[in-house]
This record gives structure tokens, C-alpha cells and sequence, in this order.
């Protein structure tokens, strides 16, 4: 079995407004002490996946990049010794650019992070000021050149469109900026308005307008052209690669292989069945240091859930679904208008389809 | 049995907020018709809805014993509705008493609808005794509401009595007073009997009650009675009176008020209006006069929200029957909004109180269609009685339309009168005269017609004159009028729940607002929707939903996935709740926000 691995690292310098993920800044007392946690859970984890091979690592955040390197390296080690790797098992590890420089880049790659994921997210400071990062799109340009520097042959690049204020032509500087520094891999996400997050009770309150979701589409529309024109692949909604680039362990969810999550709030996934850790990491640590999983809950999912995920996770993907599963009236309209392709025994969405995923969804679940 | 000599049958005239319930509950305790431990507020309006309103919807009579200069008296108070809606009722109210006090808000003055009322009472011969209330409040001008109801009522202002309802100072007075100036009923008991029924009741163990004036002759406790115009024989099983709870009597007799037990299943078949008399040769030949069939004035679609509750929509409006006999409807079948009935009313207070009812006692969730008056097409020698605007023939096919008009009565602060004529000028009236009360107040006559006031006319006159404006009308039959249908149209078909029919001069301004209205209401589909409204083939208004473009979930990796399927599963829910007009889907917030009252309001302005 192909299985990926994710691990989570939830330390953050500080916690941006629109950001849902479990992460914490001013936890970094902790942060030792959650390594101990992460080798001891993947321990305690691995005799349920002694038959998987791991084809994929992902250390996320959180901001991974916030443990030292001697940490980092550790872990892999640890990981490596209880589980086993697919000899050419892809291993990334998420960075911001403020947290890494040519020193920690060449630990890194020397320690066996070959895949680096930077978050550089605009090349426009307002945009930046927006989304509240503390980085400047020069910090990026200087990040992204001691990566090549330290060696590092697989880069990707997370870009967020359509923060307040930010206007087309701003997107389309930073498209070409992210083009001319040539990373293997781009993620372009729409910026998403979590209710739970700062963000969103802004929006809420009326404090901030929510995105509108023509001039994202527009952005999404000048991505798909300005990266494809630079010869990126678009092999997901959001995602974007080189020709052998595309990210193997997200392909994973995607394909709904199996993963295992490590570390507060990581879900995990397989024969139908998806559990989760505790989110709080202080919670984390004491379930762990006491010995036990530090489950949080699960979901066991019947076939309808297996087949709703499987129709949206794979309509993400150039993959699509197989035309036998659904029915043919259902999808005849959406291949008529240009929204899905019907193509080699596959129903596969275009761009424009893309874009009105959930609608395609629920219309061939309906 | 008491000597007629000793009896007053009366009613109270009196303005909603004007203190009548608080009155009747004064008059109930100062005659110890009520026990003081049983005592509550509003005790003569049962149903929970007329408390939080504070209006009676059922006219009810209760007798009061009282002891007026050593002499027993029986005081029968009629209790009236007091809503133009009721009109008739309470023509028929009145008709079973000799007198009313009419009860005027020292604070207020006298409003439209007690005017109306008055007048129906006076032309019915009923002594009047003129009123003030609320005079221990430190805002009511007793002085000049006196001289004001005093020319009113055509009395020296000292005939004026004044009173507080609230703390009950000069309540007894008052009763005194009814005493002396309301005249016994005249009434031969030799004669047959003939019994004016003013209202009914269902009751489920009892079946239908009815409240009754005897007019001539005696009403025996079990009896075999005929109900002259419904046609029918029936063995009364009760006869009694409310005192305040009821209490059988052997009989009832010429001049008394009461109930009768009918031995009745069918509300309708008990009618306002109808007389009852004795089967066989002891009947009376002639009824009472002044019967009238119910007449609906207003119409509106009522469908389930949920399209399976059709049959539970169907049962609960045949329960309401039972107790409403006004109420009348008939299955439609929409073509946006699936089964239902068009049902009429007497007005939109009655239309509300239905809907009301049917979603509070039966859990229904309702659409309502704007309410429309009933029209009448022309065609030839042949008149085509429309009561939903999308059954209004196509222009060209029919010679002219005729809608119902009504006399309105306006009182108004003459401050205000210019907004007040200006907002009856836009509404197509016709002055019909103007005169002033007091220096300060005004009474305006206006020929309207009903359609242009039973939306928001009553609001719109309100805000107007910030409040202090009354209305009243009555109906005084159908006139030519160029009306046009104006359909919506979604995506090229026509939603026949949105079709209205309006003046022709207003017909493109509204089917513009009805549009940009759905624009705002629509949630962008896949494709582009096109809003139409139209007269005819012929196209006055377009607004275009434009398609959505975008409708994904940016994110999706392993700890989003459970999440994120049950967002799609929530999407999935709305999307089922919807309707679907053609290819579009319409939410049914879209259908109740589009046809609320006030939405079409701000639509006219």
C-alpha cells in the first residue's frame, strides 16, 4: 500500500488573520517537548502501518520551519527507522521565508527535506499588509535564491489571490515575479474567509468586504494562462507543476491513498475509516506522554460519504471520474457547455469547470 | 325571566387601544359578574391570538346583573369586532342592541373605523351614550375631545360622560347612565319566534353554537328550530346565556340575548345574519331583513412550503372552517409553488389572522401569493370572475376590466392632509368631500379602489401622519378600470406565483421593481437568468442574474475532507429545498420574500 505521511508542526511567530489551521504563536516553550511527542506517537502509530510504504512525508504547519534543524533532522531519522520507504519517497517540508536562510536551507536538504513548500503567498506588500504577513516580497526573491543556492531542485511556491484591496493587475505581478523565479511548483488558492478565523468576523461585522467571487474568478482565470503559458501544468484546482513536479503526497488525498497524520489536530486516513488527533498540542502532549494515541475522534464513512469523496476529491484532479459512474443524463448537459470533458472513459472538468466544482458535484450526485 | 322593562342590550363602539377590553372587565367586576379570584385581563377575548393583538375577532354577549335604584337589571354586552374587515358582523352586532356606548381615547380622539361604526349604529336607531376613556392619563385632553365627540355624536358636551377604564373611576356612573338612556327592547313574545343570529362558534363536543338576539316570540331550551335562509331544520339541544360562562336557561325570550346549542355539525350552515324561527306553523313566515351572503373581498394563494404538506395544509384549513365561516378557498395548482388553494377573506386582517393560525396551531410553513380583490372580465354579454391574476385573460380578448371601489373614510390632524391627499391622489382616488371635525382635525371622504388599498395603504397613511390618521371603508361595488396582467418571467417562463394585475399607467414601473427585486433575490445559477416582466407578449422590464463563475473549495487536503464533504452536503440540502422554475432554481426564501406585503409595498413607492 502507497501510503503518505503528514506530520504537524503547530508553531507559528504569529498567527495571520485569515488562517483556520491549528496553529499557535507564543507556544514555542513547547516546542522541544512536541518533538519528544512527535517520535514517541510515531512509535506508538507505526505497528498499524508496518505494511505500507511510504511513499510521501509532509511536514506542515504551522510553521515547521520554526524547530531547529538538528530537530528536524531527528525526526526523519526516527520516521525512516519505524517505517518503510519507498526508496524515492517524496519528503517536503513547509517554510516561510523569514524563518530560513542558506545555512538552514542546506541542513534541511543535507537531512533528506528534498521538496521545500515556501509560503510566499503575494509579491505585493499591500497585499501582504492584508494578509498580515510579516514577510516582504523581497525576503521571497532572497529565500528563493539561497533554496537554489543550498541546491534545492523542487520548490513550490503558495500564492493567495484576492485579499481586500488587491486588484488584477496586482495579481498579475506577482504571477509573473512567481514565473521569472521558476519554481518547480505553484499553489494558487483563493483566499477562503473561515468564520472562525479574525478574518472572518471582520468580514461578519461588515469590517471588511468579502472576496468577490467574479474577480477571483477572473484571477483564476489570468493563473491558468500566465502559468500554462510558462509551461506549468494545471493538475489540480488550486495546483500547479512542471512536468514530474506535481506534488506526490497531495496527490495522495486526492486519489484517496492512505495517510498518516502525526502531531496535533493531523487526520488520518484508510479502508474507509478517518480519525483525528486532539487539537490543543498541550492535550497532545500529555496523551502521548502518557502513552496512549492521542485520538480525537473518527468518522467511519458509509458509501454514500465514499462516494461523494471520491467524485470531488478526483474531479479536483486531471484523473476525473470514471464516465461509467454517473449517469449519462446527468452529466450530458456540463459536457455540452464546456465544464467537463468526456474523455478516454474519464469525465474530467476544464478550467471552467474547475472554477463551479461544487455545483458540477452535487449535479452528478444528485 | 325578567320584565323586558328591565333589560338593555348594548354594545360598545370603540377604536383598537381605545380601552374596550379593559372597559368590559371593569363592567364584568363592578356588577360581580366574575368572582374577583377568577378575574383576568381581557377576559371576554379567549383565543390567545386576540390577546396579543388586543382585538376580538368573535363578537361574544354576556349577560351582567345589576341592581340600578333598587331594581334587578339584566345588561347584555355585545361585544363587537372593531375591524374594517367585519364590517358586516358587526352591522349584525348592532342590530341585536338597542344601545352603544361609544368609546373614545380622551388621548386620541375619535378615529375612523368608531366613526364608521357610529354611523352604522345610529342609522340602525341605537341610542348612542358618548364616552371618554383614559382620562386619568396626563397626555388626554378631556375638554377638547369632548366638545369633538360631542358634535360627533350630536349631544350637549355635558352628555359626554368620562371615564378611566383603568382605575375604574366613573364606571358605575356610566352604567347608570345606560341604564337610564338606552330604551328596553321592544319585542311581542305572542308573535312566532324570530331570532337574529350576530355570530357562532364551533365547538367540538357541542358542535355549532350560535349567538343570538330574540327579536319576537320565545326560544325554547330544546326545541325543533329552522335557520330561514340556510334552509334547514335542526333539534336545538341548548338554549342559555353567558354569564360569563354559559349557563342554560329554559328559555329565551323576545328581547333577550343568548346562545342556542343548534344540534349543528357545519359552521356554515349557521350564518351571520340568519334567522332562527320555530319548524312548522309556529314558524314565522318572513325573516328577519338585513341578511347577507359572506363575501370575500381579498385573495391569495396559500401553498405549503414544504410541497408534501399539501394534504396537511388541506385538513387544517377545512378545521378552520369549522370556526370561520367567512373563510372560503379552492385547490389551485401553481405552477412555481406546486398544490395549494386561493382562498378569500374579508381583508387582510382576516388574511393574516388565517395564515397566522394555520402556521402557529398547525406547524405550517406557508407561501402566500400577493393578495389580489377579485376582478371582473367582460367579454360580450358574459362576466369572467377572476380571482387569480394569472387566470386574467390575455389583453384583446375581453372587452374591459371592472374592480371593486370603496368609500373610504379618512380622519386625519389637518397638518397632515396634504400628504394624506396627495398619497390618495397617487392611489387613483377620487375626492369625494372634505370636511373639518375641529380646527384641528379633518374628515376626508375618497372614492378608491379596494386593490389600491389592500396592500400597504394603511401603513403608507400611518407613516404619513405619523400615526394619528384613521381609516374605514366600505365596499360599494365594481367599476371600469384599465387594468393589465403583468407576468414575471424566469429563464423565458412565466411564474405564474409573481403575475399581478395592476393599473396600466403603473404596469411598467412595477413590473420593473418586481424584477430588480428578483435579481437581488436569485442566486446566480450556471448559466445566465434573464427576469422578464411582460404585458402580453410584449417586454417592459429586464434584469439579468449573470451566471455564477465560481463555486469551489480552494483547499482540500487531509484534515479538510470530512469538513468539506459536509459543506457540499449542506449545499446539497439548500439546493433541495429549492424550486424549480424551468431550469432555474429558486429558493423558497426567494417566493416569500418577493410576495411579502411590504416588499410589494416598497415596490409601489
Amino acid at each position: 500500500m502507497s501510503t503518505g505521511m503528514y506530520v504537524h508542526v503547530p508553531f507559528c511567530l504569529t498567527r495571520c488573520g485569515y488562517c483556520d489551521f491549528n496553529a499557535y504563536a507564543g507556544l514555542d516553550h513547547l516546542a522541544s517537548r512536541y518533538v519528544s511527542a512527535l517520535l514517541r506517537e510515531a512509535g506508538l502509530a507505526a505497528p498499524g502501518w508496518s505494511s505500507d510504504q511510504i511513499a510521501s512525508v509532509f511536514l506542515g504547519g504551522g510553521t515547521p520551519t520554526t524547530l531547529e534543524v538538528a530537530e528536524l533532522k531527528a525526526l526523519l531519522v526516527r520516521l525512516r527507522h519505524d517505517y518503510a520507504f519507498a526508496p524515492d519517497a517524496e519528503v517536503t517540508i513547509e517554510a516561510n521565508p523569514d524563518t530560513v536562510d542558506l545555512l538552514k536551507l542546506e541542513g534541511l536538504l543535507e537531512g533528506g527535506f528534498a521538496r521545500l513548500s515556501m509560503g510566499a503567498q503575494s509579491f505585493d506588500p499591500l497585499v501582504l499588509a492584508s494578509l498580515e504577513r510579516l514577510h516582504d516580497p523581497a525576503s521571497v526573491r532572497r529565500a528563493m535564491r539561497e533554496a537554489r543556492a543550498a541546491g534545492y531542485a523542487n520548490v513550490n511556491l503558495d500564492l493567495i489571490y484576492g485579499a481586500d484591496g488587491e486588484r488584477i493587475e496586482s495579481w498579475e505581478r506577482t504571477l509573473r515575479e512567481t514565473v521569472d523565479l521558476a519554481p518547480e511548483h505553484v499553489s494558487a488558492y483563493a483566499l477562503t474567509i473561515e468564520p472562525s478565523t479574525p478574518l472572518g468576523r471582520k468580514v461578519q461585522h461588515g469590517a471588511v468586504p468579502p472576496p468577490d467571487p467574479d474577480l477571483q474568478a477572473d484571477m483564476f482565470e489570468l493563473a491558468c494562462e500566465l502559468l500554462g503559458d510558462a509551461g506549468y501544468q494545471h493538475y489540480e484546482v488550486s495546483n500547479w507543476a512542471k512536468p514530474g513536479f506535481a506534488c506526490v503526497h497531495n496527490l495522495g488525498y486526492w486519489e484517496r491513498r492512505p495517510y498518516l497524520g502525526l502531531g496535533a489536530g493531523a487526520h488520518s486516513y484508510r479502508d474507509d475509516r478517518r480519525w483525528w488527533n486532539v487539537r490543543p498540542p498541550e492535550d497532545y502532549l500529555s496523551l502521548v506522554e502518557a502513552g496512549t494515541l492521542p485520538v480525537g475522534g473518527e468518522e467511519r464513512l458509509e458509501p454514500s460519504d465514499a462516494y461523494l469523496e471520491e467524485v470531488f476529491l478526483r474531479l479536483r484532479i486531471l484523473e476525473g471520474v470514471p464516465t461509467s459512474w454517473v449517469e449519462p443524463e446527468k452529466a450530458a448537459p456540463f459536457v455540452e457547455s464546456g465544464l467537463l470533458l468526456d474523455h478516454d472513459g474519464s469525465l474530467i472538468p476544464t478550467e471552467r469547470g474547475m472554477l463551479v466544482l461544487n455545483e458540477l458535484v452535487l449535479a452528478l450526485t444528485a | 325571566m325578567t320584565e323586558l322593562t328591565h333589560i338593555r342590550n348594548f354594545c360598545i363602539i370603540a377604536h383598537i387601544d381605545h380601552g374596550k377590553s379593559t372597559l368590559a372587565d371593569r363592567l364584568l367586576e363592578l356588577t360581580h359578574t366574575v368572582a374577583d379570584r377568577d378575574m383576568r385581563e381581557q377576559y371576554l377575548d379567549k383565543m390567545d391570538l386576540e390577546r396579543e393583538r388586543g382585538i376580538t375577532i368573535k363578537a361574544q354577549a354576556v349577560r351582567l346583573a345589576y341592581r340600578s335604584q333598587g331594581v334587578d337589571h339584566e345588561l347584555n354586552l355585545i361585544d363587537t369586532p372593531g375591524h374594517v374587515d367585519f364590517t358586516y358582523e358587526v352591522s349584525r352586532s348592532l342590530a341585536a342592541c338597542e344601545g352603544a356606548v361609544l368609546l373614545v381615547d380622551a388621548a386620541q380622539g375619535i378615529e375612523a373605523q368608531t366613526l364608521a361604526n357610529f354611523h352604522l349604529a345610529r342609522d340602525a336607531g341605537l341610542v348612542i351614550v358618548p364616552v371618554l376613556n383614559k382620562i386619568d392619563l396626563p397626555q388626554a385632553d378631556v375638554d377638547e375631545t369632548r366638545r369633538e365627540l360631542a358634535e360627533v355624536a350630536g349631544c350637549r358636551p355635558e352628555d359626554v360622560l368620562a371615564v378611566s377604564a383603568k382605575t375604574g373611576e366613573g364606571v358605575t356612573e356610566l352604567i347608570e347612565e345606560v341604564v337610564r338612556r338606552v330604551p328596553p327592547p321592544a319585542g311581542e313574545r305572542e308573535l312566532p319566534l324570530r331570532a337574529l343570529i350576530f355570530d357562532s362558534s364551533f365547538d367540538p363536543y357541542r358542535g355549532v353554537i350560535a349567538y343570538l338576539r330574540v327579536k319576537e316570540g320565545l326560544l325554547p331550551s330544546r326545541s325543533k328550530v329552522r335557520f330561514m335562509a340556510s334552509a334547514i331544520d335542526s333539534e336545538a339541544e341548548e338554549a342559555g346565556v353567558f354569564a360569563p360562562e354559559a349557563t342554560p336557561v329554559p328559555r329565551l325570550e323576545a328581547g333577550e340575548v343568548g346562545y342556542l346549542v343548534t344540534g349543528l355539525k357545519d359552521v356554515h350552515q349557521v350564518k351571520v345574519g340568519d334567522t332562527v324561527t320555530l319548524t312548522g306553523k309556529q314558524g314565522a313566515h318572513e325573516p328577519l331583513p338585513g341578511y347577507r351572503e359572506p363575501r370575500p373581498m381579498v385573495w391569495s394563494g396559500l401553498f405549503p412550503a414544504e410541497g408534501g404538506d399539501y394534504s396537511e395544509l388541506r385538513e387544517a384549513l377545512d378545521r378552520l372552517k369549522l370556526n370561520d365561516a367567512a373563510l372560503v378557498y379552492e385547490p389551485e395548482t401553481s405552477r412555481a409553488l406546486g398544490f395549494g388553494f386561493r382562498c378569500g377573506f374579508l381583508g387582510l386582517l382576516h388574511m393574516d389572522i388565517v395564515k397566522e393560525r394555520l402556521e402557529r396551531e398547525f406547524g405550517l410553513e406557508l407561501i402566500a401569493t400577493a393578495p389580489n380583490v377579485e376582478f371582473h372580465v367582460i367579454r360580450g354579454a358574459e362576466t369572467i370572475v377572476v380571482h387569480n391574476p394569472s387566470e386574467m385573460p390575455q389583453p384583446g380578448t375581453y372587452d374591459h376590466v371592472e374592480e371593486p371601489v370603496v368609500r373610504a373614510t379618512i380622519i386625519t390632524p389637518a397638518e397632515y392632509l396634504g400628504p394624506v391627499l396627495e398619497l390618495c391622489q397617487a392611489r387613483r382616488g377620487e375626492l369625494l368631500d372634505l370636511q373639518y371635525l375641529s380646527p384641528e382635525r379633518a374628515e376626508v371622504h375618497y372614492k378608491l379602489p379596494l386593490a389600491e388599498i389592500i396592500f400597504d395603504f394603511f401603513d403608507q397613511l400611518k407613516s404619513k401622519t405619523r400615526g394619528y390618521a384613521s381609516l374605514d371603508y366600505e365596499p360599494t361595488g365594481y367599476e371600469h378600470a384599465d387594468l393589465v396582467r403583468v407576468d414575471v418571467l424566469l429563464h423565458g417562463e412565466p411564474v405564474d406565483a409573481f403575475s399581478s394585475v395592476v393599473h396600466r399607467e403603473k404596469a411598467a414601473q412595477y413590473g420593473r421593481q418586481m424584477v430588480e427585486r428578483l435579481r437581488e433575490l436569485i442566486p446566480r445559477q450556471l448559466f445566465d437568468v434573464a427576469i422578464q416582466a411582460s404585458i402580453g407578449s410584449r417586454i417592459v422590464a429586464r434584469e439579468t442574474v449573470k451566471a455564477k463563475r465560481k463555486d469551489v473549495l480552494a483547499k482540500c487536503y487531509g484534515g479538510d475532507i470530512t469538513r468539506k464533504r459536509k459543506l457540499l452536503e449542506q449545499q446539497k440540502k439548500g439546493k433541495d429545498r429549492m424550486r424549480r422554475v424551468g431550469r432555474v432554481d429558486v429558493p423558497q426564501e426567494a417566493f416569500i420574500a418577493a410576495l411579502r406585503v411590504d416588499q410589494k409595498a416598497e415596490a409601489r413607492k
